[in-house]
């Protein structure tokens, strides 16, 4: 198991390819759900548990959840799945096709520093003067939100608050 | 659109701008410009008709490209260079200087993707057409004026000549005025973006008396609602006073001389020059005269000559005109008398 974090990042691919072909939205769901557990595993095994958690739970538990309702609410009659055109075999032939391209790349030719090289994800310990202290980038990240970039919370905050408010502005209608 | 609906998308609109044009951070000024672009989709909705819909589908797709495109180019640059601020991009990384250029000129409106501007100015109605094009030019050309430093000089002024030569062909064959004011907008990006890497001052003289000499001519386009040719050759008998007007400001946004949009064009020529670009100052020069062909044909069906009408046409009963104008007098005066103010220019930095 060496190979765990590469193993897992060619299943991220391959699920982003089976959303990326465009079948209807609900086996996107599918491919969405993959690869959004896949890419918690591979930042997990990295070292920033915080950040996978989050994602986990509130991109997967909760915003995903609330897709998969949807789309099943507004699903048509005859919906194209991963095999049923010839638009989304091209797609899903090419990038599968450019996924084994990179793997032997980073196999045979020694690139895989830029796909797994990342280890600066976990804590810093700063030694100082007297003593010494640990940072985690991402808890750290998310509690400076609240009082270094105050406004930028309310920023965040507001642009969420009127994607929503449009997407239902646009879909309104007369 | 509800008034509350309406008041808080516009209110998104300037702080997505806003907040591209304060920061130094790159992340910051990505957030900006989506935030921007997502709040002016509804805006350009507003009509509810089928051309609106496509007009804002097609502006949606390639400000996405084109946001994309810069996202990509900001992760690569924090990637080569450790650093995300805006005024220290390395020169000498090809890749991160032209893609940069591409999704900032894709935004822009620039040859060689210059082909949504027409097809969505006509879709919309005249002031989101021209919010389009005022407003919409802030953020990207801030960036700009940011970064000038680090843009590779070869690649911009390239794009800056095609898309004076697209502006001044692409308008000829137009009768449409929306499609006319967003081929001048093509064209006076053009002029904006050759200068840039030589006096940047001199991109925000052009910047601000293009946005003056645009907002003019929508305001007095939408006070009769004429969005063609035809509908103008009209227009002497309902307002002779904005035929008049209508006749000063196209030729300023022309380039004519005792007017303020000769200014521009003279200094960047000049700095150009200066610069030993003097081949491309002469091709930019004389593709002004292809923008100054197609405003003249505007001026010549509007106040020159008098089409044939049926007499009842001649004499024309009118009520108090109802569309309220801000700041018309001001901004005419502004952008058509203020020739003599060029000296000032000697103060600025």
């Amino acid at each position: 198991m060496v190979y765990a974090i590469f193993l897992l990042s060619i299943i991220l691919v391959l699920g982003f390819m089976s959303f990326s072909s465009k079948p209807s939205p609900i086996y996107g769901g599918v491919g969405l759900i993959i690869s959004g557990a896949v890419g918690c595993s591979i930042i997990m095994g990295f070292g920033v548990s915080f950040m996978g958690l989050m994602v986990f739970l509130i991109y997967l538990g909760g915003m995903l959840v609330v897709f998969g309702y949807t789309t099943a609410m507004a699903t048509e009659e005859y919906p194209e799945t991963w095999g049923s055109s010839i638009v989304i075999w091209g797609a899903l032939l090419s990038g599968i096709l450019m996924e084994s391209l990179l793997m032997v790349w980073l196999l045979e030719h020694d690139g895989m520093e830029v796909a797994v090289g990342f280890n600066n994800l976990e804590s810093w310990i700063m030694f100082m003067d007297k003593g010494f202290s640990i940072i985690r980038e991402d808890s750290l990240g998310v509690s400076a939100l609240y009082n270094y970039v105050n406004w930028f919370m309310v920023a965040a905050g507001w642009a969420l608050f009127v994607s929503v408010l449009i997407v239902i502005e646009v879909i309104r209608g007369k | 659109m509800k008034l509350p609906i309406l008041t808080i998308i516009m209110t998104t609109i300037f702080t997505g701008t806003m907040l591209t044009m304060i920061s130094s951070h790159w992340l910051l000024i990505w957030i900006g410009l989506e935030i921007n672009m997502l709040s002016i989709i509804p805006i350009l909705t507003k009509n509810q008709k089928p051309r609106s819909t496509e007009a804002a589908t097609k502006y949606f797709l390639t400000q996405a490209t084109a946001s994309m495109l810069l996202m990509f180019t900001i992760v690569f640059n924090a990637m080569h260079s450790g650093q995300w601020t805006t005024t220290n991009i390395d020169p000498n990384n090809m890749i991160v200087s032209l893609t940069m250029i591409i999704a900032l000129t894709m935004k822009l409106g620039m040859t060689p993707f210059h082909f949504w501007v027409p097809e969505v100015t006509q879709g919309v109605s005249l002031m989101t057409g021209m919010l389009l094009l005022t407003w919409q030019k802030l953020a990207p050309i801030s960036i700009m004026m940011q970064m000038f430093t680090s843009i590779n000089p070869i690649i911009l002024l390239l794009i800056a000549l095609m898309s004076v030569l697209v502006g001044g062909w692409g308008g000829l064959n137009q009768t449409q005025l929306r499609k006319i004011l967003a081929y001048s907008s093509i064209a006076h990006m053009g002029w904006m973006m050759a200068i840039l890497t030589f006096c940047p001052s001199l991109t925000m003289l052009n910047l601000l008396i293009y946005l003056m000499l645009t907002i003019i001519m929508f305001t007095m386009l939408n006070m009769n609602t004429n969005m063609t040719t035809l509908t103008l050759s009209n227009l002497w008998n309902k307002s002779p006073t904005i035929t008049m007007m209508i006749l000063i400001s196209l030729l300023s946004l022309g380039g004519l001389p005792p007017l303020t949009g000769f200014l521009p064009k003279w200094i960047i020529i000049q700095e150009l020059t200066k610069n030993n670009n003097i081949a491309m100052a002469t091709v930019m020069a004389i593709m002004a005269l292809l923008n100054l062909y197609f405003y003249m044909r505007l001026i010549y069906s509007t106040s020159l000559t008098l089409f044939p009408t049926p007499n009842n046409i001649k004499m024309k009963w009118q009520f108090q005109p109802k569309k309220r104008s801000l700041f018309l007098s001001p901004l005419i005066i502004l952008s058509t008398l203020t020739l003599p103010l060029s000296p000032v220019l000697s103060t600025l930095n």
